[in-house]
């Protein structure tokens, strides 16, 4: 079976290469994109099967990642599942708007608490 | 050359016009003085001008006896409204501040008709054809049709105004619309005045002899707008209602002093007038003092929420940065328990549980600071939806399970034989005070262990929470739900906790319209907490 491909936009370094290993121990194939511009290119070239975005980001954050994305007709249908210790309800709510599946506070799950709730959204 | 009504008729008109040429030239040359270069201040002073010929043209009209030079000054008296109204449209342009779109064709069409209509009422006999001298003196003879072109156009200019001001109010800032405010309240006065001495009178008793006091009322516009726009700090409606209030009876006053027929009369009318400006000037000061005093009280209560809400962006960016690092420490723990790199020697086992029972402490005490710092800004809110009391217990238990079994202390969930009813709820916060309350039960229990229990209570659901731990002293019970706050046990047995759980599971409870308390028979004799949410 094809291996899901995951595009994780993280700009710490620490928990990107952790959630790196898991994902790949759990049979992703996983690529990093450290800014929400270098994510775009990502995106374009790889066509990933899920994107798990970071909100603070350098530069243009995760939500303008998101709007981009939305109104770019061939990448608008790839979920996107925001991640973040940034606890905004503004934020939250902005993303959810622009089609974000799920904002999830990265210190509440484990890596592996969050691969299931990646899986759940690529059934 | 002037019409002979008796003495004091004239004197008193001559007392107001007086009053109001003064008033209105000092007012615009005030407002000039204050901003030369503004453009809103030029507008300002030409419009008082036109007003000032309007108003002592009216009088000088209906009082003069040549018909030529009459019909000459009637004319040029109606004109005079139009200039008025054009200066006072441009003046709005830039009142409070300049519009933000340009409107040419608009300001060509008031330009236009406005020149037009002045320029045929002044120079043909197409809207005033003729003067008659009635009882109160000269009164125009209107063109049947030109009469309608000449009020219909100054209507319209009149609806163009307002309905151009009422645009650019949606945009104004709270500060702006205050002097609009202004504006429209001297101008619904002038109004007002004018609809009762022209239109209420001549109905009521059919008499228009009083029409020129419509005119008077012209200073109430120009005061009210002159102090809008030179003002920096505007003190509310009711310093100036005082002010006009003292203005009106002082002028009252004066006039019935100017009237006086003996010298004793003089005197004692005098005297009431001196005493009422004394008594006016104290009653005026009061007002602007307590004004004063509000303003401050207000200023104050704005440092205090602009100081709480940079401390609770402080505590949102400061909890966001320290979350990062809580979350590479929990990751990779996890990932080491989960043997994603590789076995553990046996050894390492326990120690690594521990650290992550630790870090998931920390994770929950900057939740928690988090949710005060949120809770105390007002910005917490309620994202309801209908959920399962039960489900979140047991989940709650689940997650704590291995806390209990490592304190070697027991922890169930006796579930109620009839399933309880789904009820609204917030389910994150509901979540938060369930494990909150259990933790605080888990952390100050040495022996036994905690049994939760939930019942239906009809029109609530109340939730029970009882263990066999270090109880609760009277003082405690009172305390136990403060922020930073903790039981003389707390001091006693642990040193990590800060008391922030109890204050946010009473806050969330509260927010969801329910309550929460405890109840303990002393130290030694364990605790219960009691959680109630309204069925809903």
């Amino acid at each position: 079976m094809k291996k899901k491909k995951i595009l994780i936009v993280e700009d710490e370094k620490i928990l990107a290469d952790m959630y790196r290993d898991k994902f790949t121990q759990a049979g992703f194939e996983v690529i990093l994109a450290d800014s929400a511009e270098e994510g775009l290119k990502v995106t374009k070239k790889e066509m990933p099967d899920l994107i798990l975005l970071d909100i603070l980001l350098p530069r243009e954050n995760g939500i303008g990642f998101l709007k981009r994305l939305k109104k770019d007709p061939k990448l608008s249908s790839i979920p996107v599942v925001a991640f973040s210790n940034y606890d905004d309800p503004e934020t939250k709510k902005e993303a959810y708007e622009l089609g974000a599946k799920d904002y999830l506070i990265k210190t509440s799950y484990t890596p592996k608490e969050i691969i299931e709730k990646v899986k759940s959204y690529l059934r | 050359m002037l019409l002979g009504f008796n003495d004091n008729y004239n004197l008193i008109h001559y007392t107001f016009l007086f009053i109001i040429n003064v008033g209105a030239l000092g007012l615009s040359f005030w407002v000039y003085l204050a901003g030369r270069q503004k453009i809103e201040n030029r507008f300002f002073l030409l419009l008082t001008i036109f007003l000032l010929f309007w108003i002592d043209g009216g009088y000088l009209f209906s009082i003069l006896k040549d018909f030529t030079q009459a019909l000459f000054l009637g004319r040029l008296i109606l004109g005079m409204v139009c200039l008025f109204l054009i200066s006072l449209y441009f003046f709005l342009k830039y009142f409070p501040i300049k519009d933000k779109k340009e409107q040419k064709t608009i300001d060509t069409i008031i330009l236009l008709s406005g020149f037009i209509i002045f320029f045929v009422t002044i120079f043909t006999n197409f809207v005033v054809r003729n003067v008659e001298l009635t009882q109160w003196g000269n009164n125009p003879i209107y063109h049947p049709i030109g009469r309608i072109i000449f009020y219909g156009t100054i209507i319209i200019i009149a609806i163009l105004i307002l309905f151009k001001l009422f645009l650019k109010y949606s945009y104004l800032t709270k500060n702006e619309k205050i002097k609009v405010q202004y504006f429209l309240i001297g101008l619904s006065i002038f109004i007002v005045i004018n609809l009762f001495f022209n239109v209420a009178l001549p109905l009521w008793r059919g008499t228009i002899q009083y029409w020129q006091f419509g005119n008077y009322s012209a200073i109430f516009l120009i005061g009210f707008t002159a102090y809008a726009i030179v003002k920096r700090e505007l003190f509310g409606i009711k310093v100036i209602l005082t002010e006009v209030l003292v203005g009106v009876i002082a002028i009252l006053l004066l006039v019935q002093v100017l009237v006086s027929e003996s010298l004793l009369e003089y005197l004692w009318k005098g005297g009431l007038f001196v005493l009422f400006l004394i008594f006016g000037y104290f009653l005026i000061q009061s007002v602007i003092r307590e004004i004063k005093r509000r303003a401050e009280l207000q200023k104050l209560y704005e440092q205090v929420n602009r100081l709480s809400k940079t401390k609770s962006e402080f505590i949102s960016i400061a909890s966001h940065q320290l979350r990062t690092p809580l979350t590479a420490i929990k990751g990779y723990i996890s990932m080491m328990l989960e043997k994603t790199y590789g076995k553990l020697p046996p050894k390492m086992k326990k120690p690594l549980e521990n650290i992550y029972i630790s870090n998931e402490r920390l994770i929950k005490l900057v939740n928690d600071l988090l949710n005060v710092s949120r809770i105390e800004a007002g910005r917490m809110k309620l994202k309801l939806e209908k959920a399962s009391i039960e489900e979140i217990i047991s989940s709650v238990i689940e997650e704590l399970e291995n806390e209990a079994k490592n304190k070697k202390i027991y922890l169930k969930f006796s579930k109620p034989l009839k399933k309880l009813p789904k009820i609204s709820i917030d389910k994150d916060k509901f979540r938060q005070v369930v494990m909150n309350v259990i933790d605080n039960a888990i952390r100050y229990t040495e022996k036994g262990g905690i049994t939760v229990k939930a019942k239906d209570l009809k029109s609530k659901i109340q939730i029970i929470i009882s263990d066999t731990g270090a109880g609760l002293t009277k003082d405690e019970l009172s305390k136990m739900f403060e922020s930073f706050s903790r039981g003389t046990a707390g001091t006693q047995l642990y040193t990590e906790g800060v008391g922030l759980g109890l204050y946010v599971a009473k806050k969330f409870t509260e927010m969801h319209r329910g309550k929460i308390w405890a109840e303990s028979e002393g130290k030694g004799k364990g605790s219960t907490f009691y959680i109630e949410l309204p069925i809903k």
